[in-house]
């Protein structure tokens, strides 16, 4: 059953045929709460597009989890590593160590970190590193180790002369210059001793944050695993800092709107104040005088959030799939501006609307309650 | 917090509707302020039409609004159905206003928003009731007062007299015990003022009402059953027709 006070608050806001100056006021306000919650969908949404992009990359470029000697420690010997590989066939196990070494191209010498991988049988570089000694797959590289050998022309440094046979991706956020070999090789180029670490990675790059919760109760004492999120904290938590700082500063816009509709909720009261009076004499109670209040106000607040959020959502899909955004080539990381709406995004802004227009209407709700019925039938 | 149901005053006859003793209403503060009401007595029996007048300012309408639980009296006692109105709560007043009481005032009669079915409606949709019973209701009452045909028009679409029986049927539609009418045919010409009053003392006796009509209209007045003549200290019985 439909109340009175929705029926009236209804009439006001939808009904408005009759009366244009509150039809006026109902839809300024509507308007400002829907363009409110509509810029507030498309920033997150944005938001959401950049690092969504961003997560999925660090996700299929780096590892998920890294198995690590507690402090003071060593990895222990044994087969525990094997026992690894065959229980966990949908990860890539890998035993690195490794040190610091030069390489060098045709164009010059950089320092770079060399990892020596137990299940790799080739050489491999990192992007940077392809890219500051220009270089790629099929270069010749020389990698010159900080161990001495002693030569007819005295201590030189002991080099070898590989051939990269890859280039591989890297991280964002990550600018080291990395050359993977085969564990023989390393061992030959550096004083290797036992893994220093045991690198995880899932086959499906979505599974990457949950490899390190997969494996915590399979490991020896003495071997902690540092997972997905705690192996990328820094730029997760900027990311996370960054989606709430301007969440927080969008969200002022609809702080604007509900300004906005505070104000228009106090005209609507002082121009219904003669119609409010008469209710109040056909026995409305000052409560519901100020129920009735409430309502319009969440009324502009739910339906002018509900419609920004469509139409932001619809405004951020449509941007993403046509691509209407591009970005150059070679700067970003992707090639257009991504958008992404998600649920969370949608709850958090209709919850937003709601709440700015309770808070808004609060006041207007309040003082129309108070206001002696007679003063509204005394006016004419 | 929730307040005891007012007391019933057995002193009283159960026969009046309305008993006031020394109400006194003033408005303002310090120099400023105003007595209007200066220690008021006045009985209404049940069944009675009583018409107030009064030159303007002497408190015709603040003691029809004191009467219809719209103010508060600064000091007297007022009884209504032998009830002490003092002790009703703010949503006691207000549901008393809603199902014993029914208004006519002289100017806002009906609300612009709303069909003249839905305005005489108002009081059952504001009791809780139904909204296609309340029109139900409504509509045969808009029918008693003649406007059937105009049942969906708004106020705007409306002349000031079928207004004015609009307000009249709003009033009658939860059946209350008491009318109270503050000056209904202020804004009407003679013929519709005269048809309003016609309406109103059919209703009145149809319906079983009590009645307190305020009225300028001395000829208007002349048809009730009694007319009190308000001075602000005193309430003088002028004539008395039954």
């Amino acid at each position: 059953m439909v109340s009175v006070l929705t029926q009236v608050a209804g009439r006001y806001l939808l009904g408005l045929r009759r009366r244009t100056h509150v039809a006026a006021v109902s839809a300024i306000s509507f308007g400002a709460m829907a363009l409110g919650a509509m810029a507030l969908v498309l920033t997150l949404s944005l938001l959401e597009g950049f690092q969504s992009t961003i997560r999925r990359q660090l996700a299929e470029s780096g590892i998920h989890a890294e198995l690590r000697p507690r402090v003071g420690r060593t990895l222990p010997a044994g087969d525990w590593l094997a026992s690894l590989r065959a229980r966990h066939p949908e990860l890539e196990v890998r035993a690195v160590s490794g040190g610091a070494v030069w390489c060098l191209g045709t164009d010059g010498a950089v320092p770079a970190e060399l990892e020596a991988v137990d299940t790799l049988s080739r050489v491999e570089v990192n992007r940077v590193l392809a890219a500051r000694l220009a270089i790629g797959a099929g270069s010749e590289l020389v990698i010159a180790s900080p161990r001495l050998v002693l030569t007819p022309l005295g201590p030189m440094p002991l080099r070898r002369k590989v051939t990269v046979d890859a280039v591989g991706p890297v991280q964002p956020g990550d600018d080291r210059a990395v050359v993977r070999v085969p564990t023989s090789l390393g061992a030959a180029l550096l004083q290797l001793g036992g893994a220093r670490s045991v690198a995880l990675r899932a086959h499906k790059p979505a599974d990457a944050w949950r490899v390190a919760s997969d494996v915590q109760n399979e490991i020896p004492d003495g071997v902690e695993v540092v997972s997905f999120a705690e192996l990328n904290r820094p730029l997760l938590a900027a990311l996370t800092l960054e989606r709430v700082m301007i969440g927080f500063g969008v969200a002022l816009v609809m702080v604007v709107a509900a300004l906005n509709l505070l104000c228009n909720l106090a005209l609507l009261a002082a121009e219904k104040r003669a119609d409010v009076a008469l209710l109040t004499a056909l026995g409305l109670s000052p409560a519901r005088v100020r129920r009735l209040f409430l309502l319009l106000g969440l009324g502009v607040g739910a339906l002018g959030g509900l419609l920004g959020t469509l139409a932001g959502g619809v405004v951020a899909e449509i941007l993403d799939r046509t691509r209407a955004l591009p970005l150059p080539r070679g700067v970003f990381i992707v090639s257009h501006v991504p958008f992404r709406v998600t649920a969370g995004a949608v709850v958090a802004v209709l919850a937003v609307s709601l709440a700015a227009a309770l808070l808004a209407s609060l006041a207007p709700a309040r003082a129309a309650a108070k206001r002696d019925p007679l003063e509204g039938l005394r006016y004419e | 917090m929730p307040q005891s149901p007012p007391q019933r005053m057995a002193v009283f006859a159960m026969s009046e509707v309305v008993r006031a003793s020394g109400l006194r209403k003033g408005y303002g503060s310090g120099e400023r302020r105003v007595e209007v009401l200066r220690g008021i007595d006045l009985a209404v029996t049940e069944g009675e039409m009583v018409a107030v007048v009064g030159p303007s300012g002497v408190g015709k309408s603040t003691l029809l609004h004191l009467i219809g639980l719209l103010d508060r009296p600064d000091a007297g006692e007022l009884l209504l159905f032998d009830d002490d109105a003092s002790r009703l709560s703010v949503e006691e007043r207000a549901h008393w206003r809603n199902r014993r009481i029914g208004f006519v005032f002289q100017f806002h009669a009906l609300l612009p928003e709303f069909s003249l079915e839905e305005n005489v409606a108002m009081p059952l949709l504001i009791a809780g009731r139904p909204r296609r019973a309340a029109l139900e209701e409504a509509r045969a009452l808009v029918q008693m007062v003649g406007l059937e045909q105009r049942r969906d028009h708004y106020p705007d679409e409306l002349s000031g007299g079928e207004q004015q029986r609009g307000a009249v049927a709003r009033a009658l539609v939860a059946r209350p015990e008491l009318l109270l009418a503050d000056e209904p045919t202020g804004n009407l010409d003679a013929t519709n003022a005269e048809g309003l009053f016609d309406l109103l003392q059919e209703l009145h006796g149809s319906r079983s009402l009590t009645s307190v009509i305020v009225t300028h209209n001395e000829a208007l007045a002349s048809r009730c059953g009694r007319i009190l003549r308000l001075t602000g200290a005193a309430v003088e019985e002028t004539c008395s027709r039954i």
